[in-house]
């Protein structure tokens, strides 16, 4: 099980800011934001930033059970 | 957190005097001190915006502070750097971010300052979100 968090229009976008999900081993990144928008129609092409276990990470990391992978638009902090 | 940390979110507002003041007193090597304090507008675009309402992704985002404290320490030829960012809801005209530069000589501040502030834009997962008359829109670009 991992922990998904979502953040600024992403979270109004998909009606949550957090979930929890099942996932294959090996499963990647990109696996992952597949199986979002499938989930979430109305979730945003892009561009994101993700981070697992709080660091920023890409397309090709690789998730492991328990992680909390955060789906983050621009930021737009300041 | 103490409000002496030099890299602090928090929901109340600060000092810019007494920040200011903080950084002045820690050494005597301190020749020039530059500080940029981020306010909230009452406009954006041809909206009014009545306020601003922040999100951090708590944890990471006091990290990605700190890291960018160190990396402008690393950077810039600056005895210290206070770094504080506001998450909570803001009023037009009030203050959001400050971050303030200390040196020997001010030209090394003055980059700093700005170098901070325009990474802070871009690597540190704070957003805001605008709370107009016509309803709220969340900020996706940072000018």
């Amino acid at each position: 099980m991992i922990k998904v968090l979502f953040f600024g229009i992403l979270s109004t976008k998909c009606k949550t800011k957090e979930l929890e999900l099942d996932i294959t081993s090996a499963a990647t990144v990109k696996d992952l934001i597949a199986i979002l928008k499938e989930r979430f129609s109305d979730m945003p092409d892009g561009p994101f930033i993700i981070a697992v276990n709080e660091t920023q990470a890409t397309l090709d990391t690789i998730i492991n059970d328990n992680d909390e992978v955060a789906v983050m638009p621009p930021f737009s902090g300041g | 957190m103490t409000r002496t940390d030099r890299v602090r979110i928090q929901a109340e507002d600060f000092s810019l005097a007494d920040e200011v003041q903080l950084l002045q007193d820690s050494s005597k090597r301190i020749g020039a001190i530059v500080p940029f304090l981020g306010i909230a507008r009452d406009f954006s675009g041809d909206a009014e915006v009545k306020s601003i309402e922040f999100e951090e992704y708590k944890g990471m985002a006091l990290k990605a502070l700190k890291a960018l404290r160190e990396a402008a320490l690393e950077k810039f030829d600056i005895i210290d750097l206070t770094i504080v960012h506001r998450v909570t809801t803001v009023g037009a005209g009030d203050n959001i971010v400050l971050i303030i530069a200390a040196s020997e000589h001010r030209k090394a501040a003055f980059e700093a300052c700005e170098w901070t502030i325009d990474t802070l834009k871009e690597t540190v997962p704070i957003w805001k979100k605008e709370i107009t008359p016509d309803g709220e829109s969340w900020v996706t670009e940072h000018p």
